[in-house]
């Protein structure tokens, strides 16, 4: 049973993280290679504020969201220049770069160390410690971003975006600044990742680069490549195949040591069978250009 | 002083490999405009079908790695990147893809490799002093064979017609084809070559440091900064730029440490991209003649 609700607070954590790619990536059309490195950043950052200055859950994680918020703004303001390939080369610049601080910065991060103890979150006075306090304080927050989402992918400004995805300037012509709406979907999006992050280190209480890897950007691409991006179902059913798909080779009885190579292959084999016969995905709408 | 020296020599023989790579890369991208991920996996296969040809004999090895290389690079081509194309694919779509066969194959040799190091040459390397300098035979050889290969690509940019005929179809295919070029096959020929020059780019290095099933992707981005800092138009500005990033990373080792290399490389990708889009060494041309 615990391993269930282990799998569950796990599709929780990475359900917020595709939903806040699929901003960019479904919404914006950019295929950005660095929502892992906001993700770490934002376990980071959270980490750091709950640990040196002790400050409680619910005031580090929205100052962890604001942190890594700003650091999306102030590295989409140039990488929004670029479309196309540039922009894939130059998002994984930005991954390969804030992974080098992460793992370099050894003063501040401890680096390929880690950070162990990370405290649990209490939030009024009620510790969040046995996995089903966990299961409901994430789920609660997958709630929330699910409820924000759902209105920003039907409102003015998602909508916006997917005429900018679209015909970039066909939608400028009527009045849809480009570079300012993909800069705030970029933001928006780096903001979010950061409540993933900071559920996930409280949540494994140990935190370190690795798990930011480039290697993790392109699996929460293939989520929303998978599942299908540009709409609300096709992040859902990514998140929840890919997550799942390790444990189910788990009960086919593969042996530990060849488990994660055959799921490597399998995960490979669908990018390449998809996208000949579903460039979109299996429930999306945006087929990548 | 001398380390300076001696890290900058370094440079140079990084730079001769770095171009091999950036040339492979370039070849494919400048003529299809898809961005070859797949290129890391043929890469790594060189460097295992020597691992595996090497034990009886060093000839045996480098054919065997060469051989691999090439049929990769052939099979990605004619069961991938063929019918994508002929199905209309857009080249985001080429390029997961692409990505995909890379993850399937690293993981294949993993699978049937493992994941540790493979060293290939076990015995000492000879090495040989000039003056404050030491080089090991590997790296004069490394050196020697960028060298040679690039210095040919170097020249031969406008005068060779599968070159030529590599520029006009990144330009016009359909024109070239119209003009009786056989499009198929001088796609085969320009994915054998890169075939080519990757692998003796990745067998020089393995020989050298040995090698393990994830050391594709990496050098072929190296690569692909190359192209596109120098100027996708540019064939020449690739080789430079090789040169250039191999020796601001020698740079950086004797400034800071070997770990930053990785982040000062894509710092410079994005500095430039941001001041000169049209890459470091092509000159501005006109709108109609692009």
């Amino acid at each position: 049973m615990n391993y269930v609700i282990h799998l569950l607070i796990m599709i929780n954590i990475y359900l917020v993280l595709a939903y806040s790619l699929n901003l960019v990536l479904g919404f914006g059309g950019l295929l950005s290679l660095c929502h892992a490195a906001f993700y770490g950043i934002g376990a980071y950052a959270y980490t750091l504020l709950a640990m040196h200055f002790d400050l409680p859950f619910m005031v580090a994680l929205p100052l962890a969201m604001v942190i890594t918020g700003l650091l999306a703004f102030f590295l989409g303001i140039p990488g929004l220049k670029f479309r196309g390939d540039p922009f894939v080369l130059v998002t994984l610049g930005f991954q390969v770069i804030i992974f080098s601080v992460l793992y370099n910065w050894v003063s501040l991060t401890k680096g390929p160390y880690g950070i162990p103890g990370i405290p649990r979150p209490e939030i009024f006075g009620f510790k969040i410690d046995s996995l089903y306090d966990f299961l409901g304080l994430t789920g609660s927050i997958l709630i929330l971003s699910v409820l924000f989402f759902l209105a920003l992918y039907r409102s003015p400004f998602g909508l916006a975006l997917k005429a900018l995805r679209e015909d970039e300037r066909a939608a400028e012509s009527l009045g849809k600044p480009s570079q300012l709406y993909l800069l705030w979907a970029f933001t928006l999006g780096g903001a979010v990742a950061a409540v993933s992050g900071a559920l996930y280190a409280t949540y494994v209480t140990y935190i370190d680069p690795t798990s930011f890897t480039l290697n993790e950007s392109i699996f929460l691409v293939a989520i929303l490549l998978v599942g299908g991006s540009g709409n609300f179902w096709g992040p859902t059913l990514g998140t929840i195949f890919l997550v799942l798909l390790p444990e189910a080779l788990r009960f086919l009885g593969l042996p530990d040591t060849i488990a994660p190579n055959v799921r490597q292959m399998i995960y490979g084999t669908i990018l390449i069978i998809l996208m000949y016969w579903r460039p979109q995905g299996i429930l999306g709408e945006f087929k990548i250009r | 002083m001398k380390l300076l020296v001696q890290l900058l020599v370094n440079g140079l023989v990084n730079g001769a490999i770095y171009a091999l790579v950036a040339l492979a890369f370039g070849l494919v991208y400048r003529s299809t405009r898809i961005f070859h991920i797949a290129l890391g996996a043929v890469y790594t296969t060189a460097a295992y079908g020597m691992y595996v040809g090497v034990k009886s004999g060093l000839g045996v090895g480098l054919a065997l790695g060469i051989l691999t290389a090439v049929l990769l690079s052939l099979a990605v081509e004619w069961g991938i990147y063929r019918p994508f194309v002929r199905k209309g694919s857009s080249l985001g779509v080429i390029l997961i893809a692409s990505l995909g066969v890379y993850i399937f194959v690293e993981n294949l040799i993993a699978l049937l490799f493992g994941n540790e190091v493979k060293i290939i040459s076990s015995g000492i390397e000879p090495s040989y002093t000039f003056g404050p300098l030491i080089l090991t035979r590997i790296q004069i050889i490394q050196f020697l064979v960028g060298f040679a290969i690039t210095g040919v690509f170097f020249w031969g940019i406008k005068k060779t017609r599968f070159l030529k005929a590599v520029w006009a179809m990144g330009e016009e295919p359909l024109l070239l084809e119209v003009l009786g070029w056989p499009i198929t096959r001088l796609r085969n020929a320009i994915f054998v070559w890169s075939a080519v020059l990757v692998g003796l780019a990745s067998m020089l290095v393995a020989y050298d440091v040995g090698t393990d099933p994830h050391t594709g992707l990496s050098a072929i981005l190296l690569g692909a900064v190359a192209v596109l800092v120098g100027g996708v138009d540019s064939l020449r500005g690739w080789i430079w730029t090789a040169f250039l990033i191999a020796e601001i990373q020698s740079l950086a080792i004797w400034k800071f440490s070997a770990k930053w290399n990785d982040a000062i490389t894509f710092l410079l990708l994005i500095l430039v991209l941001l001041l000169k889009p049209q890459g470091l060494f092509t000159s501005e041309s006109r709108v109609e003649e692009r």
